[in-house]
């Protein structure tokens, strides 16, 4: 009687080859790797598996290449631009040893070409595949720590914390200063990094004949891109894609300057970064014309054209102002806006306000913070809202920011689908969205509104480039006129947020929330926490911008000093409820309810 | 048409703070000013004259009644609307300068012209005339209106109230706190307001001015008009 494992012995002799992945590991990777081809540029999680090499050695180009390599292929591996180093070498070998597949170093014999570093010189054919051995997947990682906010960013396309990085690059250095992982724009939807080849090799990869696979093992990440893909590289309008460049640097061996170039040795000589090639260049056995055509030589640095230039090249996007509609004249309008924290919604209102003297619902326990709030505000009006701590008049305005979700209500803006469309009903993205271009906040703390690790130019770079601005200069003209209006020094643009005093960076917070000129500015007590002289100058700076521009202004405040100054008009909250409305001198001289009367008579002493 | 119309104007005050009391300020106004009148209100203190100055620009908001504009009634408009007829259609003078903290007299007086339909540059050439007329001393034209004096403040609010006149102008003691040599070109001022058709709702405690000036004398006690005539029958008997 024969055994089982004995029967299953015997017919694997002929139908399985030894291999590292199981072929469960390989269909995921591969149903993965379908996926990144479909949505080109994104980044598709897979479940990584334990290789024979440690991770950061090419793990995840191993994992890709042993998953879509077949016995009739032909693998090339490379590292470094270098097919006889150790790493290339072994990894090799074991492709070959455990799949069956021939190896070589031809690339033109390759059928698939596992790399770290570089994109072979050799022009990469339609058939080709090109597996990148990735070490940092994420593009975002420099410019954002948490994972769900980068997965937000790409779920939104939401890059503007990139361009802010070229931009502070751009300030610092005078050029963009980052090499390999290059960030590009795949197919005009998703960023990504193309680690890890050099700028040389970015260009290789627009509207490729090839399949370019990248495979981050310890991140267990698996993006691709397809032939004939669009992949721009993130760059200014009028500061262009540099690619490197060693002036009067060429191959010792080969003595051509038209390739990717390293240092051979300490005696300050260059040698081809592509050993195949130079070999193949020494034995004439490579197309040299061909080669010139592809290298990037156009994009070699032009210090003519670098940041030279002051004018504007692009137009600055221009937001249309909506064409007020007839009857309605308010740019925001609130209708019974409500919040409740806990359990119940609607029901627990009952019981609670100023009347009851309390916030807190006595059947739910739930605290009633805002309720049936309601105003508009028209264009070039000023809107105040006061009210004790705990009055819930910040809480209704993080409702109509965004930062909270309402329990009730309806928030419309006349610049968003001429006021038809409940913000309320949008997704979060949306309201994001509008809060670029439509309607700006000025928080408390700057540090809510502004990257403080960012240069003062740098953090209105970020609110320009995300409603579309892609000119450096027409970026920095921009700032330096806001800067200028909000007083704060041009000498001090370039500096980090976090070296400026507390009414500078509240400058700076609203030099930003104005840069898009936005229809409605929504100001949650812009001068508290500032010192009595210095708060006085910021709101003489809001007083002055908010009387020459045809702005609606909400101003949130505790204080009657603020309100006075700012507003024409005014809500009185308190435990919740506006519980007062009218002009602001009228409030301030002839109050009607109590607790008004209680908070003027308070603000008098 | 009369310019401005008070019809049955009621007003008193709910002080929640002090146990609830009300007390009582305008008893049923009615009171009519036509264009290029100069109606000078008069009566003891307490009588309600700042009261209806105040209810006419709503920094009262009257309990019952009628204020109209023209055509407009104000006592209902909503406050959007009243902001915007503020300063734009009538003004309001009172004794003291409401101006926003830190700005100077021309910058002040300007942003009044401005709000009345003048173009910037204009503007300044408005307030830099009216100022003048008001002999307040170009020097002081740019300083912060909190270092001025009370005669230099009083100059500046009255500036601003008068400059390019609106249809209205409700002045609360406007001249109370000037020297003689100052008070005559601020009273030439006032008169002169007449000359561009504008009504006038005043409120002056003393006698010469309103003589002067006044085309009619009101004469208010405890919330009510108790008399009206000319300056020449009325003011003898105060």
């Amino acid at each position: 009687m024969t055994s089982t494992l004995d029967a299953l012995a015997a017919t694997a002799e002929d139908t399985l080859t030894l291999g590292i992945l199981d072929e469960g590991a390989k269909r995921e990777i591969r149903r993965a790797t379908l996926t990144a081809v479909c949505v080109p540029g994104y980044q598709v999680p897979f479940g990584s598996r334990e290789m024979p090499v440690a991770r950061g050695w090419g793990s995840g180009g191993l994992q890709i290449t042993l998953a879509v390599i077949g016995a009739d292929d032909t693998v090339k591996v490379i590292d470094q631009g270098d097919d006889a180093g150790v790493n290339a070498t072994n990894l090799r070998r074991m492709i070959a040893s455990t799949t069956g597949c021939a190896d070589t170093a031809d690339t033109r014999e390759a059928t698939i070409v596992q790399t770290r570093h570089r994109v072979p010189e050799e022009h990469l054919a339609d058939g080709q595949v090109l597996v990148l051995q990735v070490p940092v997947p994420e593009p975002l990682r420099g410019v954002q720590k948490s994972v769900v906010e980068c997965a937000r960013m790409h779920a939104e396309g939401d890059y503007s914390a990139m361009w802010v990085s070229l931009y502070e690059d751009l300030v610092r250095n005078g050029m963009i200063t980052r090499t390999t992982g290059y960030p590009v724009l795949v197919d005009g939807r998703y960023v990504l990094a193309t680690t890890p080849i050099p700028r040389w090799d970015v260009p290789r990869l627009h509207d490729s004949e090839h399949l370019s696979l990248f495979g981050a093992g310890r991140e267990k990440r698996i993006y691709a891109i397809p032939p004939h893909t669009d992949v721009r590289p993130l760059t200014f309008d009028d500061v262009p894609f540099e690619v490197e460049y060693t002036p009067g640097a060429a191959c010792v061996l080969c003595g051509h300057d038209d390739v990717f170039l390293v240092a051979a040795g300490t005696s300050g000589a260059y040698a081809c970064s592509d050993t195949e090639w130079c070999a193949r260049v020494r034995e004439a056995d490579a197309d040299l014309t061909a080669h010139r055509d592809r290298a990037p030589l156009h994009l070699l640095p032009d210090p003519a054209t670098r940041l030279t230039g002051t004018t504007t090249t692009t137009p600055r996007p221009q937001r249309a102002r909506p064409a007020p509609t007839p009857g309605q004249d308010w740019a925001l309008r609130v209708d019974g806006l409500g919040k409740v924290f806990g359990a119940g919604g609607a029901d627990a209102v009952p019981g609670t306000g100023p009347e009851s003297g309390s916030a807190i619902s006595p059947t739910t326990g739930a605290i009633v913070a805002a309720w049936d709030v309601s105003f508009d505000v028209a264009p070039g009006e000023a809107l105040g809202v006061i009210g004790e701590s705990g009055s819930g008049k910040s809480t209704a305005l993080a409702c109509v920011i965004g930062d909270e979700q309402a329990t009730a209500g309806t928030v419309r803006l006349a610049a968003l689908d001429e006021g038809r469309t409940d913000l309320l009903t949008l997704p979060p993205e949306a309201r994001r969205r509008l809060r670029i271009d439509s309607m700006a906040v000025v928080h408390q703390n700057p540090a809510a509104g502004l990257d403080l690790r960012v240069s003062a130019g740098g953090n209105i770079a970020e609110r320009l480039t995300a409603a579309g601005w892609r000119s450096y200069h027409g970026i920095r003209e921009r700032a330096a006129e806001l800067l200028d209006r909000v007083e704060v020094p041009l000498s001090r643009m370039d500096d980090p947020v976090r070296t400026f005093s507390g009414g500078m960076r509240q400058r700076v917070q609203i030099a930003k929330a104005l840069a898009t000129e936005p229809p409605v500015l929504l100001l949650d007590e812009p001068t508290t926490g500032l010192d009595a002289s210095v708060a006085a100058g910021v709101l003489d700076l809001l007083r002055g911008l908010l009387s020459e521009r045809d702005i609606a202004a909400v101003v949130v405040s505790h204080d009657f000093a603020v309100i006075e100054a700012l507003t024409d008009r005014t809500l009185v909250m308190q435990l919740g409820r506006v519980v007062e409305r009218g002009l602001t001198d009228q409030l301030f001289h002839d109050p009607h309810h109590p607790y008004t009367q209680r908070l003027v008579a308070a603000a008098r002493r | 048409m009369p310019v401005l119309s008070i019809r049955a104007l009621r007003k008193s005050f709910t002080l929640h703070t002090i146990d609830g009391r009300t007390v009582a300020s305008l008893h049923g106004v009615d009171l009519d000013v036509e264009e290029a009148e100069h109606v000078a209100l008069a009566g003891p203190s307490g009588a309600g004259k700042s009261s209806l100055l105040r209810c006419v620009h709503r920094t009262y908001l009257p309990d019952s009644g009628s204020v109209r504009l023209g055509d407009t009634e104000l006592t209902s408009l909503p406050d959007r609307a009243m902001a915007r007829l503020r300063g734009r259609e009538f003004g309001y003078v009172s004794q003291f300068l409401s101006a926003p903290p830190r700005t100077g007299p021309l910058d002040v007086v300007a942003a009044s012209a401005r709000r009345r339909g003048l173009d910037p540059s204009e503007a300044r050439d408005a307030a830099a005339d009216s100022l003048r007329r008001l002999n307040l001393d170009e020097t002081l034209w740019d300083v912060d209106c909190s270092v001025l004096s009370g005669g230099e403040r009083q100059r500046v609010n009255l500036a601003a109230g008068t400059v390019r006149p609106p249809r209205l102008l409700l002045l609360d003691e406007p001249v109370s706190a000037l020297d003689p040599a100052n008070r005559e070109a601020a009273l030439d001022l006032i008169e002169a307001l007449r000359e561009h058709g504008v009504a006038v709702l005043a409120v002056f405690h003393d006698l010469d001015a309103m003589r002067r000036l006044a085309t009619r004398v009101v004469l208010m006690r405890d919330g009510l008009i108790a008399d009206q005539g000319a300056p020449a029958d009325l003011l003898e008997t105060v």
